[in-house]
């Protein structure tokens, strides 16, 4: 009779269990025999953000093994696109990054444009920046105070939380949802700015600096902070490239690529901005990055304000974006219009596109093939934070199991996007 | 304006009620004191102590214990710019959040008992108690308040049983502060086995992250210690008390603080170390391990949830007792005290200024352990063994060279002085200084 054997007892049953000595011991000293620990970290643990699992082989408190288990916040997001149409995609995509939900819709939309070979107006692409950025100052608060949270600091989380939650009543002034906040559109944003929302969302980021700078203040020189992240994790720059980091993690190990740099999209090249790049690649480097890189997500939301001027949202043309209501209800070819994009979808031209964007945690990259109809034919997607995770096993081997923590959290894995 | 005078006001208010219940107490104890020694014949301490069992452990102990558990939640919220635990109200009032401590009890009490199956039984029910038990015990030799005549509280005790002493103090063993060594290396039972009998591979490495954690802090705990026994001659507390009242560089008070800095800051770090609170929380490290208590629930839980309360409460104590002057009230002279008003008020007046000395106390844990992350299980052992008990043992032998050359403290307490200034300094000039720059952090490229 055979027994089915979990992961856990695959791990421990290593054929040299009971033999295995100390380096430099001969087998006739008197050794104190030992077994390795497995522990299961997760699914539902509190240091596993979501829901993943890490079974953990120690020595002592030493990290000897890890295997990560990933899957169980999987939806089929690649497959349910293709039964739905281009349009109804976006949804779905608020749901891969649901802390930086907008920079998904970004991504999706220009790939989408990639195929239709549309330009955007201004004023779309302008606003497509800004609430990326508010996004990204989102996504990196979210980190930063949980990563100050795991490691004990409760009071930097909720700082940080109060500050991404102002941030969403701007979000919420601008598309209606708070979470999963949908804007992005084919063809340009869902909604232009309401009246006096710009100055309202400057006196905000007034108060997100602020916020930042005193989680800053309480984690960025406090010495507990620094000697648990300090050395911890680390990743070198050479490997950090061979494992496919992209985003905060690769310019934490010194490697200054950003795409926003390196392929400007949108209006990236419009502004002035500075990416930080840190040198040791640990998990105090990847902490500064993420509150340098909130000061410059300040720097180019306040920018485009100074340049967006009013203008079309959208562009005019009734095969992508949906007519206004008095045309709908007005006229035959705006009603027409409606029901084309409604029931069959856009119509993208044949081919194939790769759209990539510097989402918060890296590239996030859509690839996208159209077969001419109103639904994608297949779609692919680069999730920014599965190579970080994929080198989880490797950033932890031979460390603590309290560094597991912060190397965990300073990768930013979000469940959404990871396991689609 | 007007906030300043709420606030002058309702600290004014706390004193006072808590120098009421002070003289509360004398009047228990001497009361208790006077019918046992009129009616059964037995000494006036037994009936005082059995009085005081009750007002000072049951009632200043538990009860702060329990009312840190609202007030932890509250203080926290006020750092967090929350508005903190205010669900249940009584006749439409919050009241501060404090019902919540009925409630609780509720829920502990009434919660299932889910143990783990594998678990060792014995083991396994004993843990709570074995972790709770010895931080109770420990408040047993806090003197909370000087002796005062038992006929000036009992007006008709008269002679011999007039002029004996009541004191708020439960026992006074000659051991002193060596009893609380003793007593509170007994709590790391309590843990390490709960954290064993509960067949948990998480909550046995909490255990053995708590017993060795909990015994390296026993040797810096106690020899922080040693630089007061030193300068105070004594080991009882209460004694350690009286002779923190001297004057010893003009008219200041010979205090715990200001004769033994290092050895003040080294027992603070230890004893919290003992308490298992952040940034000393690694047993518990509930984003890691989850802890050693995690296959508890009920009410076992809340007995070990409740010891790191009453750990709180008792370190106040004991700290206020060696290092604040203990009930010295210090804004005034303990002696133009003790001419002007009636033995009763003053011995209240001084279990009030204890009590008031041991809230801040408690506010200055409950700080501290919302402000600072976590540390890591190496960086622990380095810190006691590497920084805190070598500095230990360099204040026994500066204490010792100093009180050999100059006995009556005065040496002492200037060399205390300039460490306060020193340290003073020191925080102040790092505090201030940038962040860490050999790190090469985050310096900023402008783009290609």
């Amino acid at each position: 009779m055979t027994e089915k054997k979990g992961l856990g007892e695959v791990l421990t049953a290593a054929p040299s269990d009971e033999l295995r000595l100390p380096p430099g011991e001969s087998e006739l000293d008197a050794f104190m025999p030992s077994r390795r620990m497995t522990v299961n970290l997760g699914p539902s643990h509190p240091a596993m953000h979501g829901v993943t699992r890490a079974v953990v082989e120690l020595e002592g408190e030493i990290i000897r093994e890890m295997k990560l288990d990933i899957g169980f916040l999987h939806r089929g997001f690649e497959k349910s696109c293709e039964n739905v149409t281009w349009t109804q995609c976006f949804p779905y995509t608020d749901r891969l990054n649901y802390v930086s939900s907008i920079m998904n819709n970004v991504g999706f939309a220009l790939a989408v444009e990639k195929l239709c070979k549309l330009d955007v107006p201004e004023r779309a692409k302008y606003l497509r920046v800004i609430t990326s950025e508010l996004h990204r100052i989102c996504d990196h608060l979210t980190l930063v105070g949980a990563m100050g949270m795991e490691l004990g600091a409760m009071t930097v989380f909720l700082y940080a939380v109060e500050a991404r939650d102002i941030i969403w009543d701007r979000l919420s002034e601008l598309c209606g949802a708070r979470l999963t906040s949908n804007y992005a559109r084919v063809g340009g944003v869902a909604r232009d700015a309401p009246e006096g929302w710009v100055a309202k969302t400057a006196k905000t980021l007034d108060r997100v600096t602020g916020y930042v700078d005193e989680i800053d203040g309480l984690l960025a020189r406090n010495r507990i902070f620094i000697d648990r992240t300090r050395g911890t994790g680390v990743v070198p720059r050479e490997d950090a490239i061979e494992l496919g980091f992209t985003g905060p993690c690769l310019r934490a190990s010194g490697e200054p690529y950003d795409l926003r740099k390196a392929a400007p999209y949108l209006v990236y090249d419009r502004v002035d901005f500075d990416i930080p790049v840190g040198t040791n690649g640990d998990n105090f480097d990847r902490y500064l990055m993420r509150v340098e890189e909130m000061r410059q997500a300040d720097r180019i939301i306040r920018q485009c304000f100074e340049q967006m001027e009013p203008g079309e949202i959208a562009v005019q043309d009734f095969r992508y974006v949906l007519p206004p209501k008095p045309l709908v209800y007005g006229t035959i070819e705006g009603l027409m219009a409606h029901f084309k994009i409604i029931m069959e979808g856009i119509q993208v031209p044949a081919g194939e596109a790769y759209s990539y964007t510097e989402a918060a945690n890296g590239e996030l990259g859509f690839y996208v093939v159209s077969d001419g109809g109103g639904r994608p034919y297949k779609l692919g997607l680069r999730a920014p934070g599965w190579p970080m995770l994929a080198a989880l096993p490797f950033m932890t081997k031979d460390s603590l199991l309290s560094d597991l923590i912060p190397t965990f959290d300073s990768i930013n894995m979000i469940g959404g996007e990871v396991e689609q | 304006m007007n906030r300043l005078i709420g606030m002058v006001v309702l600290i004014g208010a706390v004193v006072a009620g808590l120098i009421g219940l002070s003289a509360v107490f004398y009047l228990a104890a001497g009361g208790l004191a006077y019918v046992f020694a009129e009616y059964l014949g037995a000494p006036p301490s037994f009936g005082a102590a059995i009085a005081n069992v009750v007002t000072l452990m049951l009632v200043v102990m538990m009860i702060s214990g329990s009312l840190l558990t609202v007030a932890e939640r509250k203080w926290s919220a006020m750092m967090q710019n929350r508005i903190g635990a205010n669900r249940i109200k009584v006749l439409g009032s919050a009241l501060g959040g404090i019902p919540f401590l009925a409630a609780d009890a509720l829920k502990m009490l009434t919660k299932e008992s889910a143990p783990p199956r594998g678990r060792t039984r014995i083991l396994y029910e004993m843990a709570p108690a074995l972790a709770f038990a010895p931080v109770f015990a420990l408040f047993a030799i806090i003197p909370l308040g000087p002796p005062v005549p038992l006929g000036s509280i009992i007006a008709s005790a008269a002679g011999a049983l007039g002029s004996a002493g009541v004191a708020l103090q439960v026992a006074s063993p000659d051991a002193g502060l060596l009893y609380i060594f003793a007593i509170s290396s007994l709590a790391v039972y309590g843990t390490a086995l709960a954290g064993w009998a509960s067949n948990n591979k998480l909550a046995l490495l909490g255990g053995v992250r708590a017993s060795s954690q909990m015994i390296s802090y026993e040797v810096s705990l106690g020899l922080s210690l040693v630089g007061t026994m030193l300068a105070f001659r004594t080991l009882r507390l209460e004694e350690m008390v009286v002779a923190q009242g001297a004057a010893v560089i003009g008219p200041v008070p010979a205090l715990g603080i200001l004769l033994q800095p290092v050895g003040f800051l080294i027992f603070f770090a230890s004893a919290f170390a003992e308490t298992k609170r952040a940034p000393f929380d690694l047993p518990e490290g509930e984003s890691e391990i989850v802890g050693y208590f995690v296959e508890y629930s009920g009410m076992k839980f809340g007995l070990m949830f409740l010891a790191e309360f009453v750990e709180i409460v008792v370190l106040a104590a004991i700290i206020t007792a060696v290092f604040l002057g203990g009930w010295h009230p210090l804004v005034v002279s303990t002696e133009w005290l003790r001419q002007t008003v009636t033995p009763l008020w003053f011995g209240a007046i001084c279990g009030g200024a204890f009590l008031a000395k041991m809230i801040v106390l408690m506010w200055l844990q409950l700080t501290i352990r919302w402000l600072l992350p976590r540390f890591r299980f190496d960086q622990i052992q380095k810190l006691c063994w590497k920084i805190l008990l070598p500095a230990a043992i360099a204040n026994v032998f500066v204490t010792a060279g100093a009180l050999l050359i100059d006995p009556s403290m005065q040496l002492l307490a200037w060399i205390g002085v300039a460490t306060i200034v020193a340290v003073v300094a020191i925080t102040a000039a790092v505090g201030r200084a940038p962040a860490p720059g050999e790190h090469g952090a985050a310096h900023v490229v402008a783009g290609h």
